[in-house]
Parts: C-alpha cells; sequence; structure tokens
C-alpha cells in the first residue's frame, strides 16, 4: 500500500497524463448537449455527421457574455497543442489545490470551534 | 453537457444556483465532518482526475462526443452524495472561470444537474445495486450510466423551460447521445474504482472495499 504522498503524486502525474493525451487525441465532434441542439435548431440529423461550421450556441437567447482567460482549453491557434498542453497541466494542479485548500480550510473552520 | 449562458434565461438560471447553493452548503457541512487527513487527498486526486478526464472528449458515433462527467465516481467511491456536489461545484467553478466551459449564470444549472443529480442518482443506484450483485465493479457501472443519462434528461427538461429546445426532441436527442456517452462513464468509472481499491483498499468507501472481498 502507498503512502498519502505517494498516492497524491502518483494521481497527480496520471491526470496530467491522460489530460495531456487528450489534447492530442480528443475528439472533436459536438457533446451531446451541443448535438442536441445542433439537431432541435435543424444543422443536424439525430444519427448523421456533425456540421463543420456548425454553431450549436445559435439556439440560446441569452445576452449574458464572459471571456474566460483559456477559452476551450487552449491559448488561441497560433500556441497549437503546446497552449493545450499548458491550459490543461494549468487546470488540473490548479483544481487539485483548490479542491485541497477548501477541504484543509473546512477542516481548520471545525477544529478552531 | 455543459450548458453555456446563453441556454438557460436569467431569472431561471437564478432559480438553478438557489438550489445548487442548497446543496453545495449541504456538502460543506458533510466535507466538514468526513473530510480527514486520509480522506483528503483522496478528494483532491479524485478532482484532478475528474478535471483531466473531463477533457478527454471521446467519439460514440453520430458525429458527437462524450467524456466522463465523474459524479457517480466521487459518490461511491468517498461514500456520499455529497462528495459528488463538493467536488464537481469545484471543478465546474475552475472550468466555467478559467476555460470557458458552460457558463456563469448558469452554473447553478450545471452543478444541479452533474453534481446533485449525478451524485445521488449514482450513489443510490450504487448502494442498492450492489448489495443484489455483490459485485462492486458491476454495480458502479451501471450507477455511472444512470448518473449520465438522468442528469441529460434532467437537462433536456430545463431546455425546455428556457424555451431553447422544444421538450420531446430535446428528450430523445438528450436521452440516445447520453444512453451512449454513459457506457464511457460507466467503464471509466469501474476502472478507476478497481485501481484505487487496489493502491488503496483503506481510502475507498467501505460498500466498494466489503463487496470486492
Amino acid at each position: 500500500m502507498i503512502d498519502n504522498k505517494t498516492f497524491i503524486i502518483a494521481g497527480l502525474l496520471i491526470s496530467l497524463l491522460i489530460g495531456t493525451v487528450a489534447v492530442f487525441l480528443a475528439s472533436g465532434d459536438p457533446d451531446g448537449l451541443e448535438s442536441t441542439a445542433l439537431v432541435v435548431s435543424g444543422q443536424k440529423e439525430l444519427a448523421g455527421p456533425s456540421p463543420e461550421e456548425g454553431d450549436p450556441e445559435v439556439i440560446g437567447t441569452g445576452s449574458f457574455a464572459y471571456e474566460s482567460p483559456m477559452p476551450d482549453y487552449s491559448l488561441g491557434e497560433e500556441m497549437g497543442s503546446t497552449g493545450g498542453i499548458i491550459a490543461i497541466v494549468v487546470g488540473t494542479i490548479i483544481t487539485m489545490l483548490i479542491v485541497m485548500g477548501a477541504s484543509y480550510a473546512i477542516r481548520l473552520s471545525k477544529n478552531s470551534q | 453537457m455543459h450548458i453555456p449562458d446563453a441556454f438557460i434565461p436569467l431569472p431561471q438560471a437564478a432559480v438553478y444556483w438557489i438550489i445548487a447553493l442548497v446543496f453545495l452548503a449541504l456538502a460543506i457541512r458533510w466535507a466538514r465532518s468526513e473530510l480527514n487527513e486520509d480522506k483528503i487527498p483522496l478528494i483532491a486526486v479524485l478532482a484532478a482526475g475528474i478535471f483531466a478526464l473531463q477533457s478527454f472528449n471521446l467519439p460514440v458515433s453520430m458525429g458527437t462526443s462524450g467524456h466522463l462527467v465523474g459524479g457517480a465516481l466521487a459518490a461511491i467511491v468517498l461514500g456520499s452524495p455529497f462528495a459528488a456536489v463538493f467536488i464537481l461545484t469545484l471543478v465546474l467553478i475552475i472550468q466555467g472561470f478559467i476555460f470557458g466551459d458552460g457558463g456563469i449564470t448558469v452554473m447553478g444549472a450545471n452543478i444541479l444537474n452533474m453534481g446533485v443529480i449525478g451524485g445521488f442518482v449514482g450513489y443510490y443506484t450504487f448502494q442498492g445495486l450492489v448489495k443484489v450483485v455483490k459485485n462492486p465493479y458491476l454495480s458502479s457501472a451501471v450507477a455511472a450510466w444512470l448518473a449520465c443519462l438522468i442528469p441529460a434528461l434532467a437537462c433536456a427538461v430545463e431546455m425546455s423551460i428556457a424555451g431553447t429546445f422544444p421538450l420531446v426532441p430535446g428528450l430523445v436527442a438528450m436521452g440516445i447521445y447520453h444512453a451512449i456517452i454513459g457506457v464511457i462513464e460507466g467503464i471509466v468509472t469501474a476502472v478507476i474504482i478497481y485501481v484505487l481499491a487496489m493502491a488503496r483498499p483503506d481510502l475507498v468507501d467501505t460498500s466498494v472495499g466489503v463487496a470486492s472481498v
């Protein structure tokens, strides 16, 4: 059995490996919700291929817009897959740190009572 | 099934936020009583793994792709649906604010679908099944499949209330796509639970450990 420190490091490395492989191998097809949006907006047949230039969000009516720093897990076209790897690595590490930080903070708040 | 901002009008999005915050408060209460020095590494690794796996879209035919969501995984391994709410909320906040994956105003709906509904469906399906079939991996695979399908149907209903999708075509398309995407959810969940139970049998919930003996 491995100790906590080894477990965290191994878990993080495996997660980073999965994320890095995903940059190269992940499918570019729309996800289930986007495909449904394409179907109900008449851009796609239920079982047919997705259109190259389809826009699932055309069906939305909301006007709220937010510009994220790394949209679509990338740093823009010119950074290519390097940007994709950076985005995934940053995201995976931030996720681990935030969840760990929140967990310790909640634990501390309990102990201080 | 990350809903973008444009898909739900603000007043409805606010209602989903309120529901999500109630469950988030309960999840924090769960974390206060359950998280200890050994569980914190597990929840941190699960969160990192779920983030990475959510970026890995696999083709599922019909011009569509899908990835693990992880609600059932978190709930089964940590032994509570609130573990799923806790992890998925933080993952969705990071995805929404940093990567533009899932909207900001609609984040409550995404937390409700993937964290709350996914977590509860996954947890209780697993707990019910594992007592009957005595196999934690088969039980977790089926639970995870349902924990992908049911939130997708809930999402279709929300889209219908929002006026974004018509109800029946939305339910049909969301149901068909996520019945297939759920197979990924089922297989990946069972494999990860197997690996975790091998690496740290003391960390996974006793319902997984005891049943596998």
